[in-house]
């Protein structure tokens, strides 16, 4: 308890505040004995009028202790009560940065884990760091080979990814971090033995203070960071090196996360390749033109196919193949893939229909299963302006014609299932489009979706053909969209089975192809309008 | 020759030659411009998306077939790709960023998509096309592994709002922004704004420059329900609507019967081709429920109204169709508006043409 | 126009003296081959000796398609190795024109013995569901 007169003089001490302010004298002026926020604080306490009306308590810092000064009125004299506050000061700010930590944690888990991109988290996990641990951070992917991948991030800048070849034994303690093993904790290191490349275009200043956090993964290392600040900043604490820790195994989840996620989607997408449907172009002056839609729509892949094989010369025949593996998923597709396999194998011998189909019969008969496939085979050669061909149908639903006068011929062909029975024979009709014609081949996935305007018909072969009847002259990818198209709208959000759908059309006087084997490719490569 | 001369002469010989089913006039009408020295944003921009918008103008007016239609777009389809792929031409090479075009599930005109797609890969965007009706599982799954700077989502059908909702939202979870595009945006893309779109483009050049400003990436706020952004979608109309579709076209066809006895006794094609207008009559009702929007139910009303007409249908039964339709939703009073909204429109749109959605069935 | 309200599967096993006889109701598809094809393994190898003919009633059948047939297709090669003969009865249209279109019908329904050709390897598939 300290006393000061209206004139702003220090009348006494008492033992306890002589202890804090030793060398106070008494009846000096209190702005040269005292802290400047103490003896303005008096300041306003006798300058107020009515007396005792200002604030009573004030706070600040004497020494390296913070306190609360509460003053009482006696005789025109304030008696100052200084209340040690440090401690309860301390806890508050403690508080309030665990709030702040927290609050920045679960927004890192959230921003992280909403995206499987591994370069994406990577830039998120640095610029967040940036932002919150440190002035600047560089995060250090696993080397792949003898490069490493490193995103820099500098607080309130632009994120830089680069890839390049580093000596990570440079920096103390981070060969450790990014093995994995021995386990490491987040270690501070000397800002001295940081070299160049850790330490990012942007920062400005000389290095302070450095912490090389490891990034632990789902049991491989999955990366490291490590996070700078400069000389003129305050050094981390010990709470902020365990904030950092915290953070570290946020991002270390997330980035193993995206780089499992990556590295599946990249091995299923190699493994699909040769399941997709191929895209198809004119060959040999017919068009040919293809669509394939699978019963689940984030499924790519299913138990329909089609292929076309070009004949080796344009009086040599085209072999196309239209198919339907009974069941769905992967499993009907791993199955396409070994008949679409063994058809190419055969087409040599794709003279005669029924000759190959009881070869892939007896290459796809089996004791374990009866899962057996329909086709639908063409085999087709131009003549002059008219398209020859030759077609079978193996279990499969028969191709349609459509003619130039609107009419729509159910072909003739029927056959066995291929498969599951010992042998099977089928019965191959020739035929010959004229320009403008086209031949349909199609899986029952067509036909049997269910829906329409009332919600529970099938859209039937009724429909197909009436809607056939309308393609007349249009060319092969025309016929396909239109036919996918109607059948997708009859769906609506329907369940449906895989849908596929083929035109073999001999194009019309004046239709040349613009560029054989192009015509579908996207800005980028990928396949066209509808491939999926 | 001048440009704008050129460009006019172009879209006059494109137009018969793609209306012709004539690829071979279409491939040299393209091919003379270039040597003319149009550019090949002109031609995509000038040239053969005015022809193609005209397609869907002479359709809807019953002046060209459905195989004139189909035909016509397929051609304008080929005639796009040859001008990306023609020898002796290189892109620029693509040192702007990535992005990634694709249509709402559901959407089978991807030639709006496709120009745009060009165009930006033109202006030096490494571009991803998906192509017509992209599944959104494939899209997210798609953004997974390319991290683009944005999404181009388009859509024509307004129908497909719904479901346009859905993959913006699920782009921008997970950190992509998206840019709508399309006649199903509506007007100065009022409804790319109501879905939570980051941005909106009349057309590819548009699209190119909002792209060269930069969308700022959606942060972690960004995760919402699609009901945060619509909270009319509350009162469960749109829901219930969109559920009932069929048992509503039942219920109506069988009023329309009992009020027009003569309908019994049409062709059994007839009947269907009734059912599916009624079945779309609904499903924009439930759109524009979804966008809280009687405009938009508005708008289909008048075009279909003008579609019947040019095809000689009376359009009486349009109007007999909102009566019945409203007889079964007395406990919805938002539909009820905007059925009334409707009807009176169809009153006073009796003679006057309006432009609308361009549905090409 | 084909109204198709979706339907309840379901199974009735009936025995008599040398007739195992199974009714099979609703649609018989992808979700529920699997529950026929189970269901006539058992009965065939529960009761001693076994049937000498198998019914399938297909009388209130709605809907099949090829995983049902597949399902046939099994059904048909363990009825053979026990000897026993398949008889398909009261065939829906629908069924009817899947088994002219694949060209099974004479297959699945011959006695026994006109099954030779192709006989069951090292297993006959039973300890598999086969429907996979």
């Amino acid at each position: 308890m300290l006393v000061a007169d209206r004139h702003g003089h220090l009348v006494r001490l008492n033992d306890v505040a002589r202890l804090i302010l030793p060398d106070a004298v008494n009846g000096a002026r209190l702005s040269e004995q005292v802290p400047a926020w103490l003896a303005d604080a008096h300041q306003r306490v006798i300058a107020t009028s009515p007396p005792g009306t200002a604030p009573k308590i004030s706070h600040g810092a004497i020494g390296d202790r913070h306190f609360e000064a509460h003053s009482t009125l006696s005789e025109g004299d304030v008696a100052w009560w200084l209340v040690d506050a440090t401690d309860r000061r301390l806890a508050e700010r403690a508080l309030s940065d665990a709030r702040h930590r927290s609050e920045v944690l679960s927004e890192a888990s959230s921003t992280l884990l909403s995206t499987l991109n591994v370069p994406r988290c990577m830039e998120v996990a640095a610029s967040m760091a940036a932002e919150h641990l440190a002035e600047a951070a560089v995060l250090i992917a696993p080397p792949q080979g003898r490069r490493c991948s490193l995103t820099y991030a500098c607080r309130g800048g632009h994120v830089v990814q680069t890839s390049r070849q580093v000596d990570v034994a440079g920096v103390p303690g981070l060969r450790e971090a990014l093995q994995g093993f021995p386990p490491v904790p987040a270690r501070w290191i000397n800002p001295a033995d940081i070299p160049d490349w850790a330490i990012p275009d942007g920062f400005a200043g000389s290095v302070g203070s450095v912490i090389v956090a490891p990034l632990p993964g789902h049991g491989v290392p999955a990366g490291a960071l490590i996070l700078l600040r400069s000389s003129t900043e305050q050094a981390f604490t010990e709470g902020e090196e365990v904030f950092a820790r915290l953070f570290a195994a946020r991002a270390g989840a997330a980035l193993s996360a995206a780089r499992l996620y990556t590295e599946q989607a990249t091995i299923t997408a190699t493994l699909m390749q040769d399941l997709l449907p191929p895209t198809l172009h004119t060959v040999h002056g017919v068009e040919y033109a293809g669509s394939y839609r699978t019963a689940k729509d984030h499924e790519r892949v299913g138990g329909d196919f089609y292929d076309v094989h070009p004949g080796a010369g344009p009086s040599e025949e085209t072999l196309v193949v239209l198919g339907d593996v009974a069941g769905k998923g992967l499993d009907a597709a791993v199955l396409t893939g070994k008949i679409r396999n063994t058809l190419h194998a055969l087409l040599p011998l794709a003279e005669d229909h029924e000759h190959i189909l009881n070869l892939l019969n007896s290459a796809l008969l089996t004791s374990h299963h009866t899962r057996f496939v329909t086709l639908a085979l063409a085999s087709v050669r131009r003549r002059g302006g008219r398209a020859q061909l030759r077609l079978t149908s193996a279990g499969h639903m028969p191709p349609l014609i459509v003619r130039t006068d609107g009419t729509v011929e159910e072909v003739d062909t029927r056959g066995t299932l291929v498969g599951a029975l010992p042998a099977v024979s089928a019965r191959t009709v020739k035929t010959v489009l004229a320009p403008g014609e086209t031949c349909l081949l199609y899986t029952d996935g067509i036909t049997e979706a269910r829906g329409g305007p009332l919600g529970d018909e099938l859209f039937g072969e009724d429909r197909l053909q009436r809607a056939l009847a309308e393609c007349v002259g249009m060319p092969a990818e025309a016929v396909v969209e239109r036919v996918q198209m109607l059948a997708a709208q009859w769906l609506g959000n329907g369940r449906h089975d895989d849908m596929a759908v083929m035109a073999i059309t001999a194009p019309k006087a004046g239709a040349l192809s613009i560029v054989n084997g192009y015509a579908s490719g996207g800005p980028s490569g990928r396949g066209g309008a509808g491939s999926e | 020759m001048s440009e704008p001369t050129a460009t006019a002469g172009a879209v006059q010989r494109l137009w018969q030659a793609v209306i012709g089913g004539d690829e071979h006039q279409a491939a040299a009408t393209v091919r003379d411009a270039l040597a003319q020295g149009v550019s090949e944003e002109t031609l995509l921009l000038q040239v053969i998306a005015p022809v193609q918008e005209k397609v869907g103008v002479e359709w809807a007016a019953g002046r060209i077939s459905v195989a004139q239609e189909h035909a016509a777009t397929a051609i304008n389809e080929r005639v796009v790709a040859a001008l990306a792929h023609r020898p002796g031409t290189s892109r620029p090479a693509p040192e702007r960023g990535r992005v990634t075009v694709a249509c709402v599930d559901g959407e089978w005109h991807a030639l709006p998509a496709r120009l745009v797609a060009e165009v930006l890969a033109l202006h030096g965007w490494r571009v991803d096309y998906l192509g017509a009706q992209t599944p959104t599982p494939h899209l997210v799954a798609h953004l997974h592994l390319t991290n683009p700077d944005a999404v181009l989502l388009s859509g024509s059908m307004p129908t497909h709002l719904p479901t346009a909702h859905g993959a913006i939202t699920a782009c921008q979870a997970i950190g992509v922004p998206v840019l709508a595009g399309g006649r199903a945006f509506g007007p100065q893309g009022c409804y790319a704004t109501a879905l939570g779109a980051d941005r909106w483009a009349a057309d590819a050049r548009a699209a190119a420059a909002v792209l060269a400003a930069g969308i700022p990436r959606p942060g972690a706020s960004a995760i919402r329900h699609t009901v945060d952004d619509l909270p009319h979608l509350g009162d469960q109309e749109y829901t219930l609507v969109a559920q009932s579709r069929t048992r509503f076209v039942k219920q109506t066809l069988a009023d329309l019967e009992d009020r027009f006895p003569a309908m019994r006794a049409y062709h059994r094609i007839q009947q269907e081709r009734t059912a599916e207008d009624i079945a779309y009559i609904v499903e924009f009702l439930a759109t524009a429920l979804y966008v809280d929007d009687p405009d938009l139910f508005t708008a289909f009303l008048t075009w279909t109204d003008g579609i019947l007409t040019a095809r000689g249908v009376p359009a009486r039964s349009l109007r007999a169709g909102l009566d019945a339709l409203a007889g079964q939703l007395h406990d919805f009073p938002r539909a009820l508006k905007m059925l009334e909204h409707g009807r009176t429109a169809l009153t006073e749109h009796a003679t006057r043409p309006v432009p609308g959605p361009d549905i090409h069935v | 126009m084909t109204h198709l309200p979706p339907s309840e599967f379901t199974l009735a096993v009936r025995h008599e003296p040398a007739t195992l006889t199974v009714m099979i109701g609703g649609e018989l598809d992808y979700g529920t081959s699997g529950d026929l094809l189970n269901e006539v393994s058992q009965q065939l190898t529960a009761g001693q000796p076994p049937p000498a003919d198998v019914r399938l009633d297909f009388r209130e059948l709605t809907y099949i398609d090829s995983s049902g047939l597949t399902a046939l297709l099994m059904i048909h090669r363990r009825t053979s190795a026990l000897g026993a003969t398949l008889h398909l009865d009261n065939r829906p249209a629908r069924l009817e024109r899947m088994l002219h279109l694949t060209d099974v019908l004479d297959h699945l329904t011959a006695p026994p013995t006109r099954t030779g050709g192709w006989q069951p390897e090292e297993d006959d598939g039973l300890t598999e569901a086969g429907m996979t």
